[in-house]
């Protein structure tokens, strides 16, 4: 099984497959990395507000564990791994039936169970609105701190000279 | 031969004690202080232990009082009590959000060269008047660069640097200086041979050797790799590219498949390259690793080459690299000599006061003469 992730319009996301739009304009994939890359306390006091309107919640999975990196040599083209990321996982159910999931860097259960919760709320249309303006701030606060990385980045261009 | 050593579980317990006293107490904030501002010392560890958990590489740098070997062995135990939950799809170089990339072969490589965050040229001086004076923070949070308060100094450019480049060996091959890169089918990465499950058998696969790199002693494979480059190898390396970036962990959605960034790594890699004179042109080596680490990943890469030569120097062999840069078998196997070898240590000298009695007693019959003379 092989892997496809390309590149969607916006520089900011990594467009999967498959990708389906699910909320606002935002695939799945899109918001998930948009939440999964937001501040943890932002996205728990998101998840929190939010909690009365999702009903009785089933924890399915809550737990750290280790993600292995694959990275390609560019000399002969093998795979290999890289090395291993601590992660928190969050499996939910909520009360309409709807799964929740998230992966998220470091080993912050609640974040990872807030996304989760986000996740399925977004999958079944509950606080679509709220979640969804949360998603936006968030993605371009991530988009303006890409670009004055880059751009600070871009001033260290070099143009070398021999003699 | 080991025994059980039996006993001083006081003086244990009063030397744990003393070595924390010494070291002072560990806090949140001087663990969060470590992640903050000794990037680098939290990517060598956390490339070293194979793990990229920069709050635990940060909390076992200071828990070890900054003794690297142990903090990189803390770390390593962690990981055994974690279990693997998932595979992230394999990085391409082209998909890091590549924020330095230079090379010194060509000047003109196609994307230009980014120094990047550097002190490659600049002068080494202590500045002496931070001691009297704070510096303002800076940091990174989920691998989104967050502006100190203050002005730190750096004017951005008007534009943005691209995300990602092409690869310089790329457009080499695209010149016929290189021979074309072999082609690889798609492969699941749960089937990619792994260092920390398979038993390692040579000539190993490339994927263990890459792995094994990875996760290397900087300090092993820069004296293997500075023996190279002295003249004790077969190469003169040539640092074709060099990048350091972040790379997206693509994990997967078990119910819809949809894959999604879980957080970025800082990652690095470095291919080297050199020319035998023949017409295959330049032959390329390589090397990455978790974390920002230059010295470690040019050095390896330089390794990489050595080991692809016919008949490399005995220090440059694969078996030779990969078993002596292991952190923790090399540094465990070092410091296990100060730990109770009273059985075999006793029985040397029981040998040396046999040799003795014989030899040298004024007793003895056997003088060292006759024995020369009887030898």
């Amino acid at each position: 099984m092989g892997w496809q992730v390309a590149r969607s319009a916006n520089p900011h996301f990594f467009k999967c497959v498959p990708a389906k739009v699910i909320s606002m304009g935002y695939t799945q994939s899109e918001y998930l990395s948009v939440l999964t890359h937001s501040p943890a306390e932002a996205v728990k006091a998101l998840a929190e507000a939010i909690l009365p309107e999702l009903g009785d919640i089933k924890v399915i999975v809550n737990r750290t564990g280790l993600v292995m990196l694959p990275y390609t040599d560019s000399a002969l083209g093998a795979v290999f791994h890289l090395g291993e990321v601590l992660v928190s996982e969050a499996h939910v159910q909520i009360g309409s039936g709807a799964q929740g999931y998230a992966v998220c860097a470091g080993r912050d259960l609640v974040q990872a169970l807030a996304v989760a919760l986000l996740d399925a709320a977004l999958t079944t249309g509950i606080e679509t609105a709220r979640i969804n303006a949360f998603i936006d701030a968030q993605a371009r606060a991530q988009a303006e701190s890409d670009d004055l990385l880059l751009r600070k980045v871009e001033a260290t261009r070099v143009a070398m000279e021999t003699f | 031969m080991y025994v059980a050593a039996k006993g001083g579980e006081e003086a244990i317990q009063q030397a744990e004690k003393l070595y924390h006293h010494l070291n002072g107490e560990v806090t949140r904030e001087q663990v969060e202080a470590i992640r903050d501002h000794l990037p680098y010392l939290v990517d060598r560890v956390m490339g070293e232990a194979s793990l990229y958990a920069p709050d635990l590489a940060a909390l076992a740098i200071a828990q070890s009082g900054g003794d690297l070997y142990e903090a990189v062995l803390l770390l390593r135990a962690y990981r055994s009590t974690q279990p693997r939950i998932a595979y992230a799809a394999p990085v391409t170089p082209d998909e890091l959000l590549t924020v330095r990339r230079i090379s010194a072969s060509f000047k003109d490589i196609p994307g230009g060269q980014i120094l990047g965050p550097t002190l490659d040229y600049s002068h080494r001086v202590l500045k002496m008047d931070v001691l009297d004076t704070l510096n303002p923070p800076t940091s990174l949070q989920n691998g989104h660069y967050h502006e100190a308060s203050e002005e730190t100094g750096l004017t951005p450019a008007d534009r943005p640097a691209p995300r990602a480049y092409p690869a310089v060996a790329d457009w080499q091959r695209a010149q016929g200086l290189m021979a074309a890169s072999p082609k690889h089918e798609s492969v699941d990465p749960a089937d990619i041979p792994d260092v920390t499950s398979d038993t390692v058998l040579f000539p190993a696969p490339r994927e263990h050797r890459l792995q094994a790199l990875a996760r290397a002693d900087t300090g092993g494979v820069l004296a293997l790799g500075y023996a190279s480059m002295r003249g004790y190898g077969l190469i003169h390396p040539t640092v074709n590219e060099l990048r350091l970036g972040y790379a997206e962990i693509m994990a997967k959605h078990p119910v819809t498949g949809a894959q999604f960034s879980a957080g970025r790594a800082r990652v690095s890699q470095a291919e080297v390259v050199t020319s035998d004179g023949s017409k295959a042109g330049l032959s390329i080596g390589f090397a990455a690793t978790l974390g920002w680490n230059e010295v470690k990943i040019i050095a390896a890469s330089t390794l990489d080459l050595e080991m692809n030569q016919p008949e490399p120097h005995p220090a440059h062999t694969e078996e030779f690299v990969m078993y002596h840069t292991e952190p923790v078998e090399s540094s465990g196997f070092c410091i296990h000599f100060k730990l109770p070898h009273y059985v075999t240590f006793a029985s040397s000298v029981d040998n040396i006061r046999k040799v003795i009695a014989t030899f040298y007693s004024s007793e003895s019959k056997l003088q060292p003469e006759r024995a020369e003379a009887q030898s």
